[in-house]
């Protein structure tokens, strides 16, 4: 009778289906903050590597590009832009800073990106409207008057013409770029370098970062380890930005939330462990009477186990086609890695299948006296 | 006659220092092919732990048990498997399995013997219309009465054609008259099969159906 497990499980059918359905939501959970995750990598990765930039200098001590600041010193950047090994001219400051804008009357989470019109750190055109005014002064000195515009992700749904306030300052909207989120759905706001340091820096000359080209018959490595060589400034590679950047804004920040990740593995071990235990328990007579009529350990071990992997596999599966549906509906941006998703669904498999094994292992050694015992 | 079930010397102590309970004290018995024994005596005197120890469920802590005239060795054999193919068992509360019909509970012990499924499931359905349950093959145990499912269980405790069924209290849950239609049904079965039955009662009244009956007290066999 190879349909005797399934017999027993449509008898409890009511647990079965809710042990299931446990599963499939604790996996579905686990998919998805992972795909929370990756969707945050994939946005920290996609505006650092749309610069276009190959190395990435900030001041000594300032704690890095995108994360202190530095002062745009009239010599370095003399220095870069005849630079040793980089496209001449290619060195562009760089304002990464996140505000809080009011959009429509509501405060809004933004990341104002400010950069020199033309060069490295944003884009070169819209999609429509046009690009907002540049500054001319080069030496990015706090006078330079230029009118407040900026150019807003398409996403944003604003309109050409529509004005933003940024600092106490309103500032109007004149081009939409091609959306390019960063980290949990939030929008670029590009701007002159110069009025993101007076809306934002307080109109001092800071940046967060110096951006470069390196030479095509440049290694960019060696570049950035010459310059970093230098005692004033910091140099890092594009690799070692994306690594610095998902550090500081996606793993540090979700440490917690890959911990979580972890706990909820363990809750749907726990829980199918546990549920298979008390039905175990529930079971103890009728596993002790098997035995009784001669049921060998290994028949009634088949019998139980036979139910967790259905139970398990069930489970796994919804919660991983769950999991993707949930992160279509997500209202950020959220991407399930394929593969990751497989190796997580196989590992939470093998999870409730050793906690079922372990409560069903502890369950078949009741005594096959308990057949003659009556009532438990 | 042929020895079915020997016990010679039989000795099981539970508990340990001075909790130990001797709830059987050398023991000597012999039950021959095709017998129907009773086996009595007052309650706690015994009973079911001598016919655990003589079905292979319990391991004797001194004497021998021979089934068939074979010696049985709890260290080198497997119980279960003696106990599948050799020994029946019916139980005072019945103990079939709720999630199955009754023709499923009797397939069950010869699924258990690795018996091949449209094999077992046409010897089920024989053993149930010879009981006279044809019409009720697809019902759950939650849909039979008392002596319904006792019966059931007898056909479950002679699907592997064993050597000898051991019954315990089969009919302390039944109503008296359930309990003589099962006696009936017994001695049916033995005229058919030929089987060897002991059965555990406290019912009087059953005494006038037994070739033999056992009496028993605190651990011992007082008169067989
Ligand atoms: N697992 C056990 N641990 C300790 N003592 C036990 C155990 N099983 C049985 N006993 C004791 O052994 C003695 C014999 O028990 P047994 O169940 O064989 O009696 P019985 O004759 O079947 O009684 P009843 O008619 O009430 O079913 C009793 O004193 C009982 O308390
Ligand atoms: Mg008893």
């Amino acid at each position: 009778m190879k349909t005797l497990f399934l017999k027993d499980m449509r008898y409890r059918q009511a647990r079965v289906v809710l042990t299931a359905l446990g599963i499939t939501v604790l996996i579905s959970l686990i998919l998805l903050l992972g795909g929370i995750m990756n969707g945050m990598r994939i946005q920290a990765r996609q505006y650092v590597e749309s610069t276009g930039a190959d190395v990435w200098i900030s001041a000594e001590g300032s704690g890095g590009a995108f994360i202190g600041f530095s002062m745009v010193v009239e010599e370095y950047m003399a220095f870069l832009n005849s630079g040793p090994g980089l496209v001449p001219d290619s060195a562009a400051p760089l304002v990464f800073a996140q505000a809080r804008p009011t959009v429509r009357g509501k405060s809004t989470k933004a990341i104002v990106v400010g950069y020199k019109l033309g060069q490295l750190g944003g884009p070169k055109s819209t999609v429509e409207g046009r690009m907002f005014t540049g500054s001319n002064f080069e030496d990015y000195r706090p006078e330079d008057p230029v009118p407040y515009e900026v150019v807003v992700d398409e996403k944003m749904g604003l309109e050409i013409g529509e004005q933003i306030t940024l600092g106490n300052e309103k500032v109007r909207v004149v081009g939409k770029a091609k959306s390019l989120m960063f980290v949990l759905d939030t929008p670029l706001l590009f701007m002159d370098v110069r009025i993101a340091q007076k809306l934002l820096l307080g109109n001092t000359p800071h940046v967060n970062m110096m951006i470069a080209k390196t030479n095509k018959s440049e290694q960019p490595a060696q570049i950035a380890a010459d310059l970093d060589a230098l005692e004033t400034i910091e140099a890092r590679t594009l690799k070692q930005t994306l690594r610095d950047i998902i550090a500081y804004y996606v793993d540090e920040p979700m440490k917690a939330v890959q911990f979580l990740r972890v706990m909820l593995w363990l809750a749907a071990g726990i829980l199918i462990g546990m549920i298979t235990y008390v039905t175990m328990l529930e079971k103890t007579q009728e596993i002790g009477v098997l035995k009784a009529i001669g049921g060998s350990n290994g028949y009634v071990m088949g019998l139980l186990l036979k139910q967790v992997v259905l139970i398990s596999a069930v489970g796994v599966l919804l919660g991983l086609m769950l999991s993707y549906v949930f992160a279509a509906a997500a209202p950020i941006f959220v991407l399930i890695n394929f593969v990751e998703s497989i190796i997580v669904a196989c590992i939470s498999f093998v999870v409730c299948c050793g906690s079922g094994y372990l409560a069903a292992r502890k369950a078949i050694a009741v005594d096959p006296m308990i057949a003659f015992r009556g009532e438990i | 006659m042929a020895a079915i079930v020997e016990g010679t010397g039989l000795t099981k102590h539970f508990g340990t220092g001075d909790a130990t309970v001797v709830a059987i004290d050398s023991v000597d018995i012999t039950i021959e092919e095709s017998e129907l024994v009773m086996i009595m005596g007052d309650s706690g005197c015994g009973k079911t732990t001598l016919i655990s120890l003589l079905g292979c469920i319990l391991t004797p802590d001194a004497g021998q048990i021979r089934i068939d005239g074979e010696p049985i060795d709890p260290e080198l054999q497997d119980m279960s498997v003696i106990r599948r193919e050799k020994i029946g068992f019916v139980f005072q509360l019945f103990h079939l399995l709720p999630y199955l019909t009754a023709q499923e509970n009797v397939m069950v012990a010869m699924d258990l013997a690795k018996k091949n499924t449209a094999e077992a499931e046409s010897r089920a359905t024989e053993l149930l219309t010879q009981i006279g349950l044809s019409e009720r093959l697809h019902h759950r145990p939650a849909q039979l009465s008392g002596g319904e499912k006792q019966r059931v269980s007898f056909a479950r405790a002679l699907a592997n054609r064993p050597k000898i069924i051991f019954a315990d209290e089969p009919t302390a849950n039944l109503d008296s008259r359930q309990s003589d239609n099962l006696m009936n049904l017994i001695q049916e079965l033995r005229q058919e099969h030929q089987t060897t039955i002991a059965i555990v009662t406290h019912h009087e009244g059953l005494k006038e159906n037994a070739d033999r009956v056992i009496q028993m007290k605190d651990g011992r066999i007082v008169a067989a």
